[in-house]
């Protein structure tokens, strides 16, 4: 039938292809390179040469290389990674776990595989190819410059771990906090036909459109000050908002909220009206309805909004870098600091290892649920 | 549904709006026809700063505000009207260059010059994003399956890169003699300098720009191909439509709202562009509405803000994207009253 | 007693030398301090955190936020790190101590040229200087057969015989970086033309014979400069030395060091400091300093602690750790050729940054609007015309004008 009538003429298929190739190329490369730059030694990292960039002589000078064995054990380390990632994992889970537990395999799954392969790459590869090395000849002796201090530094000097564990918690509270305040609002707005709904909507368009700067400058003396104008309620207590993570956790969440409901409102749209009615008919109130008969054949919507919040609020940079201090801060604001503080040559490669380190959790992130934003957004979200 | 329930339902979400995003915006609309100052008195101070061995002492005339009994500063706030608003356009300046006939003239005042930029910006990188994501969905679409998923992994990336570093990875790819810019000065055998004049900038900008958001576009309109009705298409070839009829009488109407969908979200993203400035650093050749507003409302190094004009600059801003969204608002207008 | 007390502190040193080190104090008050976090803060915090409960903020964003945070009450932060520029509005806010009495009871080891005195009182410990100065690639110049350039005629002069003979790809480098960088640019061409920017009634007078000499002497420079020099920053600036690329620069004294870093610098040894070239009345340089504020919004008795653990952390000890990460004030630093450059400078007679309320908007509206005049969309009066109108504009809405 049709698939005959829908083949495509042969050149036509290979310049949609090539220029498919062309779009991957452009996408990839500027990530790749801040990738290779990170483990290089300044000199080769700012080389105007890019050959230079990628062999990198002067670090192989240096005493750190890669020898042809470790290169092939540290591809197949990543390709592993990946095949676990895409297909294993999420098969896995879906395939073994139900409703409520496919959330606890998901993070369980996704934070042993994350730690196994960190593992694998930086200790179990050097490990063996260090032993096995003196056996090989020339496939044994170093033929590409890296080097992996600048990690060291930033993960271990630096500490950044702790800016991690920030960027955990607060990832984590908007993510949670902004589906269950959405979804909520959501379903709210999608079963009312109502003009006042009709109005939050367009309202909470216009403040998906406000230039942040704006908001976010007016938060800090407030902020800073709470603990004076909250005395009158809270007493001897109150806290000072400033520099605390829940409180910027608030502002973000209410920063995401037009576009989760939005979101979530072309979801529900979806599910027909029918199945809360039928619902409603064995005696379920509204909340119970939501809860019991909708709530589970939303988690494709649910997931998909919640993968776009986990964005925002792990890239977040203008918040962040107003409202908490030093103490608390997460990643993005800490590698500005690195960038823009007066900095040496050296500094600023650290400071590319610490972007390419955040970096990865979200190519980590993607692996594993790219078919799910795929489906999630198929299965009709984003009507307009 | 009843509206307790409705209330019961959005209230949270609402609260959250009103607290953090309703309340500044009425506060920075209030601002915006107010000055508040502090009241100065001119002080002789003698100031002594360190040397490189011994110390300079001088004595100036110096205005310092006034402090209350309790130490704090006392201020006085004045209704000015329209005053602010007057200071960001600089309308007698601008009037003046225009009636000149100098474009120089009128693109050296700060509003005009970013408001310029701003709208090229936006209108300029809304095509390219609504192509480029069409196009890339469209080979994906016809790509074999099983290289779908590594495409769209890859695709993605640009979208889920920290904006910052996204920013300042093709920076450096440019800078200097960045890497790129190195290529092509081997291929063009010339000198070339990306950051030195206006207009490169701004390419380079709007590159990332498209960078970033085609792959949010493309994975928005390759879901949407999913649901295409392949009877139709069917129907369409039986009646000897050729491909691009078929692209461009039954796929793209069928995208349509999803089209109308990122077209908003880039709208009202492109409009309050900043982040490329502050990562691409082009303060010196272009500037943007929201940086202006940014720039106002960050204090120098003596702590002066000039917040009543950024607030004016603010409002302005949000004029424009109202404007703007307009002939999609009544898009929505009309879904909503059409029922779903 | 007393033996036993000392034997009970010893015992206390002993258990935990591990995390004191190198402070003779156990500070028990929890303190916080907010600064700017380049390599001399990070140094001298380093050091005050060995004394234990310290906890430091080194901030990108501590302009914006140390005003509000140090007049909030209880003050947010303790200690707090300040230039001459950081300090007025802390000052003006009356939310910073004077500390004649705790530089009396604990401030043995300050030279009195770290007392910075507002009106007789002391209301900072500096701890460095900085400033612009002349770096030049010595064997470049010797090569040619160029002395070392002391006016900027002469430095001009050096860079077209270096274009000529084509040795660097440019000749010259300067932090022309639209912003900040450009206004302190203008502010030291400036001074070195004997200019002055505020006068009666905090009104503007850059729009002079000595204003459009300054921006013609930038302009003339940027011909010999890497044409991206709106970009350019110091850290720009300082990679482009150490790749080779340029022969000469006035550049920050704390970026000395990073010539003759072995790992990553290119021309080790081959740099020389030297004083900022004159203008036609003064070096064309503007003298900075870093220094140490406390906050007025805590007790007494935190002040006491914060202040002598700020004194912990700018020890002699501290500085012969740290001795090239900047041009120290404090006893045991020994200026070695790299501070050379800031030396001469300051005994040629450069003035201080003219640190001020108005001087602020000044420097931000100068930074702005310099821009127009390097692209050539303005000419130099007009330039100077309209900086001034945004000045004006500016300083009325501050109240600073009427």
């Amino acid at each position: 039938m049709s698939a005959r009538a829908l083949q495509q003429p042969l050149p036509l298929r290979v310049t949609s292809n090539a220029f498919l190739a062309l779009w991957c190329l452009i996408a990839a490369f500027p990530i790749f390179w801040i990738m290779v730059q990170s483990f290089k030694t300044p000199v080769d990292a700012y080389d105007s040469n890019a050959l230079n960039v990628i062999l990198g002589p002067e670090t192989l000078a240096r005493g750190h290389g890669m020898s042809v064995l470790q290169i092939l054990l540290g591809l197949g380390a990543v390709w592993l990674t990946i095949r676990l990632a895409s297909r294993t994992l999420p098969a896995f889970v879906r395939g073994s776990l139900e409703g409520g537990l496919q959330w606890f395999g998901w993070i369980i799954g996704s934070t042993v595989l994350g730690i196994g392969s960190v593992l694998a790459l930086f200790g179990l590869v050097p490990w063996i190819s260090e032993i096995l090395n003196p056996f090989l000849g020339p496939l044994g002796t170093d033929v590409l410059g890296l080097t992996t201090e600048h990690y060291k530094t930033v993960w271990i000097e630096r500490g950044f771990f702790r800016n991690f564990q920030n960027s955990l918690l607060i990832t984590a509270g908007v993510v949670t906090i902004s589906l269950s305040v959405g979804t909520l609002a959501g379903y709210g707005l999608a079963r009312s036909g109502s003009k006042l709904a009709f109005w939050i909507l367009i309202v909470a368009l216009i403040f998906r459109a406000l230039p942040h700067s704006v908001l976010v400058a007016g938060y800090l003396p407030v902020f800073i000050n709470s603990s004076e104008w909250l005395a009158p309620i809270l007493g001897e207590n109150a806290p000072t908002l400033y520099g605390k993570p829940f409180a910027v956790i608030a502002v973000l969440v209410a920063i995401n909220q037009p576009f989760t409901i939005w979101m979530l409102r072309s979801f529900f749209q979806n599910i027909p009206a029918e199945l809360d009615e039928a619902a409603r008919v064995d005696g379920c109130s509204h909340f119970q309805a939501f809860r019991r008969v909708i709530m589970p054949v939303m988690w494709p919507g649910v997931i998909t909004t919640g993968l776009f919040s986990f964005l925002l609020a792990y890239n977040d940079f203008l918040v962040t870098s107003l409202l908490l201090d030093a103490q608390n801060q997460t990643m993005v604001p800490a590698i500005a600091g690195m960038f823009n503080r007066e900095t040496t040559t050296t500094d600023q490669v650290v400071a590319v290892a610490a972007a390419v380190s955040i970096t990865a959790p979200l190519f980590f992130l993607v692996m594993v649920f790219q078919r799910q934003i795929v489906s999630g957004l198929t299965a009709g979200a984003v009507k307009g | 549904m009843k509206f307790k329930t409705f209330a019961a339902f959005i209230g949270p979400s609402v609260f959250m709006m009103l607290l953090f995003i309703a309340f500044p915006l009425v506060s920075v609309f209030q601002q915006s026809f107010y000055i508040t100052q502090p009241i100065y008195e001119l002080v002789d101070v003698e100031t002594c700063t360190p040397g490189f061995l011994t110390q300079t002492c001088v004595t100036e005339t110096q205005s310092m505000p006034t402090l209350d009994e309790h130490g704090e500063i006392i201020t006085q706030t004045e209704f000015v009207g329209l005053q602010s608003y007057r200071n960001v356009l600089e309308l007698g300046r601008a009037w003046e260059a225009l009636s000149a006939g100098s474009w120089t003239a009128f693109q050296s005042i700060d509003f005009w010059k970013a408001l310029r930029f701003t709208l090229s910006f936006t209108l300029i990188t809304l095509p390219l994003v609504i192509c480029a994501g069409l196009g890339i969905a469209v080979m994906i679409n016809n790509a074999t399956k099983a290289v779908r998923g590594p495409v769209i992994f890859i695709s993605l990336l640009p979208f889920i890169i920290t904006p910052v570093i996204g920013a300042l990875s093709i920076n450096w790819l440019f800078r200097g003699d960045g890497i790129l810019t190195a290529a092509l000065e081997w291929y063009l055998q010339r000198d070339i300098a990306m950051f030195a004049q206006a207009w490169t900038i701004e390419i380079l900008m709007m590159f990332y720009r498209v960078w970033h958001v085609a792959p949010f576009a493309a994975i928005v309109f390759y879901a949407g191909l999913q649901t295409v009705n392949q009877d139709s298409l069917e129907s369409a070839i039986i009646d000897g439509a050729s491909r691009w009829q078929r692209l461009k009488y039954i796929i793209i109407p069928h995208l349509m709202p999803l089209i109308v969908f990122i077209s908003m979200i880039h709208l009202m993203d492109s409009y309050r562009v900043f982040e490329e400035i502050v990562g691409f650093s082009s303060q010196g050749h272009v500037i943007s509405l929201q940086w202006l507003t940014y720039d106002f409302l960050v204090p120098d190094q003596a702590g002066n803000r000039s917040i009543s004009r950024a607030s004016a600059s603010a409002m302005l801003t949000m004029i424009g994207i109202a404007l703007l969204l307009v002939p999609l608002l009544r898009r929505t207008w009309r879904d909503h009253h059409g029922g779903h | 007693m007393k033996l036993k007390t000392l034997l009970a502190a010893g015992v206390v040193a002993m258990s935990s030398t591990a995390a004191f080190a190198g402070c003779a104090i156990e500070n028990s008050v929890p303190l916080k301090s907010l600064s700017a976090g380049f390599e001399a803060w990070k140094a001298v915090t380093d050091a005050m955190g060995e004394c234990g409960n310290f906890e430091a903020s080194l901030d990108q964003e501590f302009r914006e936020k140390q005003p509000e945070a140090f007049a909030a009450d209880p003050s947010l932060y303790h200690i707090g790190g300040v230039a001459n520029a950081t300090m007025i509005p802390l000052l003006n806010a009356g939310s910073i101590r004077p500390l004649d009495d705790l530089v009396a009871k604990y401030g043995q080891n300050l030279t009195p040229n770290q007392l910075i005195k507002v009106d007789g009182k002391v209301m900072a410990v500096a701890m460095m200087v900085n400033a612009q100065h002349m770096m030049y690639r010595a064997d470049i110049l010797e090569d040619l057969g160029i002395a070392q350039p002391t006016t900027w005629g002469e430095v001009l002069a050096a860079a077209e015989k270096i274009k000529a003979a084509g040795v660097v790809e440019y000749p010259l480098g300067g932090t022309f970086k639209t912003g900040w960088n450009l206004g302190e640019e203008f502010v030291n061409m400036y001074l070195g033309e004997g200019g002055t920017f505020i006068g009666e009634g905090n009104m503007p007078t850059i729009n002079n014979a000595q204003g459009v000499a300054a921006l013609e002497t930038m302009k003339a420079m940027t011909a010999y400069m890497d044409p991206e020099y709106l970009v350019s920053d110091s850290t720009y600036v300082q990679q482009q030395f150490q790749q080779g690329k340029i022969a000469m620069a006035n550049l920050w004294a704390s970026r000395a060091a990073a010539m003759d870093d072995e790992a990553e610098s290119q021309v080790v040894g081959k740099v020389v400091m030297a004083a900022a070239p004159n203008g036609s009345a003064a070096p064309a340089s503007s003298l900075w300093w870093d220094g140490i504020v406390f906050a007025s919004n805590m007790s007494d008795e935190e002040a006491d602690a914060a202040f002598q653990v700020a004194m912990e952390g700018i020890d002699s000890e501290m500085v012969s750790a740290n001795n090239d990460a900047a041009v120290w004030l404090i006893k045991g630093y020994t200026p070695g050729k790299l501070a050379t450059g800031a030396a001469a400078t300051a005994a040629n007679g450069a003035l201080p940054y003219p640190a001020s309320g108005p001087m602020g908007i000044m420097h931000t509206e100068l930074g702005n609007g310099i821009a127009d005049y390097l692209n050539g969309a303005k000419d130099a009066a007009t330039t100077l015309a309209d900086i001034e109108a945004a000045y004006m504009t500016a300083a009325k809405e501050a109240g600073l004008v009427q």
